[in-house]
């Protein structure tokens, strides 16, 4: 439980104090954190997701992050059969090699996620797609 | 018959239905306006059809009926709708039993099966509630766990054919908390249910389809055994979800039928109208808005045949394509309704004037569409939600994953290719960034170059298709750019330009379809489709909708193209990529707006 306050910033950095489930764990709070526009601290491992305000079709959007994310093909309704941050990631340590996955993420994640996320954060004032229109202006 | 196979039970129909223009015809303009002027359920029409057995091509070649393939499935449902949509869509309830047909057990496709063959049974879906509207997981009506089965408690509502129909699909809460594992779905037997604990809402009185049995149902203390249940309790939004996709992508059928009329009846009226001394037709403005509805409906063709047979080879992508043809086909119609009454003038506001008033009825009966199985702001939605994976998988497509592409495009747009049977199992919730038809257009652009060497298409339009083709690339490659530098967010409170941002990609979608379907197709569907002038007319009328272009392309392309929609007219075929032989019309050539001194002067 004290879990995602301690742990969630160091996201980033190695992953030697954390296991690939707590990594997965980090992974799901910040995402749910960041769109949901709440404080990491208040999610619970144990609270169903819908209770934070994350709607039937975003759960399913969620879990093509995920795939994206750990580069593995998972199933569709995965967050509806397994709706909190603690079942899922369970559901994911038993059904696939974690530790495979998230050691691949390591390797490319600063490649090729940041530059996107470096824009997304300079505009977090403005709310959604906010800035979706800059280039014609 | 037409060379390609899957066009022949619509051939038949129509020509059993006869000339919708000869009054004792049934299903005549004549009959189904005054069935709709009455606002009563057209029972023996139903029947009709029943008898022709056409409810044995809803059911799957391996449950124990007809139907083979959603090309086949789009071409009859069209003619159905070309004489009405009341109708088309009254008997279409039983494409319903796709839900079935995807998850049920053995014994309820084989009772379903029974029913619909034998039976003349029909379905309804019973998803909306009054106070819910588009939020399934919202909803109030409930089914309680028994001993042997569950207790209903509730009311859904508005429902087509609610009344009507022995079975109906009902999504019901079984877990009170809510959340995306709260609903689950039952094919309800009416048959079976104790009267006392169900009834009927009353008829609602609509805008159009008025002879429809639009009303509702509600249950109280309702038992309903066990084996009404779809799959396992919470599996209910999972297959609603999955059976939208099927049921919303053949809506498309409903706007083509629809289509094909409003412009059939306007040109009955502008050939022989004379006004200014001049036919109608003859007249540029006029002349050339009707070659607009008809580039519209060979562009929804494209995307909606394109997607008929795409079910077949990647239903996995068709939580987005589904999508965008539900959005694109549907309102596209719609706009090209309201332009072609401009030519008709005043009589297509008129009840009797002219063709008994069809042109009023369609553009009445056709609003409905593109807001049921999912309006169009609910599929905008659901493909924005999808954007990003598009962009980044379009970003990641490797030369093995671009030559497997090709064979789909093929298998898919090639109309000569057989198709593999439908695998239900095979839906996705979302398509993991995959849309094959904008993903390959690099391919089909390629095609085209290459072509300079290799066909006799003529220099002129393969040069103009390949400018085109090009833009078309520039505005998807300006769509990803956008995509991957801005925020993205979950939930219902997206941003009005988004929605702007998807209907362009829609666009974007159907310029694609269109380009794929003329490459795979040119030596089978006839000299005007393999001549490319429509295609190059297709593109220009889509990418002026995005970008700033000069409004004409070539006049002597425009002119062309009326000139093949006035051949389809006189020969009684379907304004189609496929223009198969409707039902033989006397009505040419006898009847006329004009007084004899105006057409002397003509």
């Amino acid at each position: 439980m004290q879990l995602q306050s301690s742990s969630y910033k160091l996201n980033n950095q190695a992953t030697a104090t954390t296991t690939p489930v707590e990594t997965v764990q980090n992974w799901l709070i910040k995402q749910l954190a960041e769109q949901l526009r709440l404080d990491p601290a208040s999610i619970k491992l144990t609270e169903p997701f819908t209770r934070y305000g994350l709607d039937s079709i975003d759960a399913v959007t969620l879990v093509g992050d995920l795939e994206d994310w750990l580069d593995l093909d998972l199933p569709d309704t995965l967050f509806w059969d397994h709706p909190t941050v603690e079942k899922s990631a369970k559901y994911l340590e038993e059904n696939y090699d974690l530790a495979d996955a998230v050691s691949n993420i390591e390797s490319e994640e600063t490649v090729t996620e940041t530059p996107i996320n470096e824009t997304q954060d300079n505009n977090n004032d403005k709310k959604g797609w906010g800035n979706l229109f800059g280039r014609f202006k | 018959m037409h060379q390609l196979k899957q066009y022949w039970v619509a051939e038949r129909l129509d020509k059993d239905l006869g000339d919708p223009w000869t009054p004792e015809n049934v299903m005549s303009f004549k009959q189904v306006v005054e069935i709709d002027e009455k606002e009563e359920f057209p029972h023996s029409e139903i029947e009709w059809l029943y008898n022709w057995k056409l409810q044995h091509y809803y059911v799957p070649a391996e449950c124990g009926g007809e139907f083979t393939s959603f090309e086949e499935f789009l071409a009859f449902v069209r003619v159905l709708c070309r004489r009405d949509q009341t109708i088309g869509i009254a008997f279409t309830t039983l494409f319903w039993s796709f839900i079935t047909w995807m998850a049920g057990t053995e014994e309820q496709k084989q009772q379903l099966a029974q029913y619909i063959k034998n039976e003349n049974g029909a379905m309804c879906l019973g998803y909306s509630e009054r106070e819910h509207g588009s939020d399934l997981v919202g909803g109030d009506l409930t089914a309680q766990k028994v001993p042997g089965g569950y207790i209903l408690n509730g009311e859904k509502w508005p429902i087509n054919r609610a009344t009507i129909s022995g079975i109906s699909y009902i999504l019901a809460k079984t877990d009170p908390e809510g959340g995306p594992k709260c609903l689950t779905l039952f094919m309800v037997d009416k048959r079976q249910l104790n009267p006392d604990n169900y009834y009927n809402l009353p008829k609602i009185l609509t805008h159009g389809i008025r002879a429809s049995d639009m009303s509702g149902i509600g249950f109280k203390d309702c038992f309903v055994p066990d084996s009404m249940r779809i799959k396992e309790e919470g599996d209910g939004l999972e297959f609603a979800l999955k059976g939208f996709q099927v049921t919303r992508t053949f809506c498309a059928a409903f706007s083509l039928g629809a289509a094909d009329t409003a412009l059939r009846t306007t040109l009955n009226f502008a050939i022989k109208r004379v006004v200014y001394g001049k036919k109608v037709i003859d007249i540029p403005q006029p002349r050339k808005v009707l070659v607009d509805a008809f580039l519209d409906i060979l562009i929804c063709d494209c995307e909606t045949i394109g997607a008929a047979r795409g079910f077949h080879i990647i239903p996995e992508q068709f939580s987005v394509w589904a999508s965008v043809t539900k959005y694109f086909v549907t309102t596209q119609i719609e706009t090209m309704i309201n332009s072609v009454y401009t030519v008709l003038g005043s009589r297509f506001y008129m009840r009797e004037e002219h063709d008994w008033g069809i042109f009023q009825k369609v553009l009445r009966d056709n609003s409905i569409i593109s807001m049921f199985d999912g309006s169009t702001v609910v599929n905008l939605h659901a493909l924005m939600l999808q954007f990003r994976q598009l962009t980044k998988q379009r970003s990641r497509r490797k030369p093995e994953a671009i030559a497997d592409l090709q064979k789909r495009l093929e298998a898919i747009f090639s109309l000569e290719q057989p198709l593999p049977s439908f695998n239900g199992e095979k839906l996705e919730l979302f398509g993991r960034g995959a849309d094959d038809p904008l993903q390959g257009l690099e391919i089909a652009l390629q095609q085209l170059e290459a072509f300079k060497e290799t066909t006799d298409t003529d220099e002129e339009v393969l040069e103009k298709l390949i400018v085109l083709g090009n833009l078309v690339l520039e505005e998807l490659n300006a769509h990803d750019e956008l995509i991957a530098n801005s925020k993205f967010e979950y939930g219902h409170d997206q941003s009005p330009e988004l929605f702007e941002v998807a209907k362009t990609y829609c666009t974007l979608h159907a310029a694609a379809c269109c380009l794929q379907m003329w490459l795979y197709n040119r030596t089978i569907l006839g000299d005007f489709f393999a001549q490319g002038e429509w295609l190059v007319l297709s593109l220009h009328r889509l990418l002026r909708t995005m970008r700033p272009l000069p409004y004409s392309i070539s006049d002597v392309y425009v002119e062309n193209t009326a000139q093949e929609l006035l051949k389809l007219y006189k020969e009684d075929k379907l304004f189609s990529i496929v223009p198969f032989q409707l039902a033989h019309s006397p009505i040419n050539e006898d009847r006329s707006y004009a007084t004899s001194k105006l057409q002397l002067q003509a």
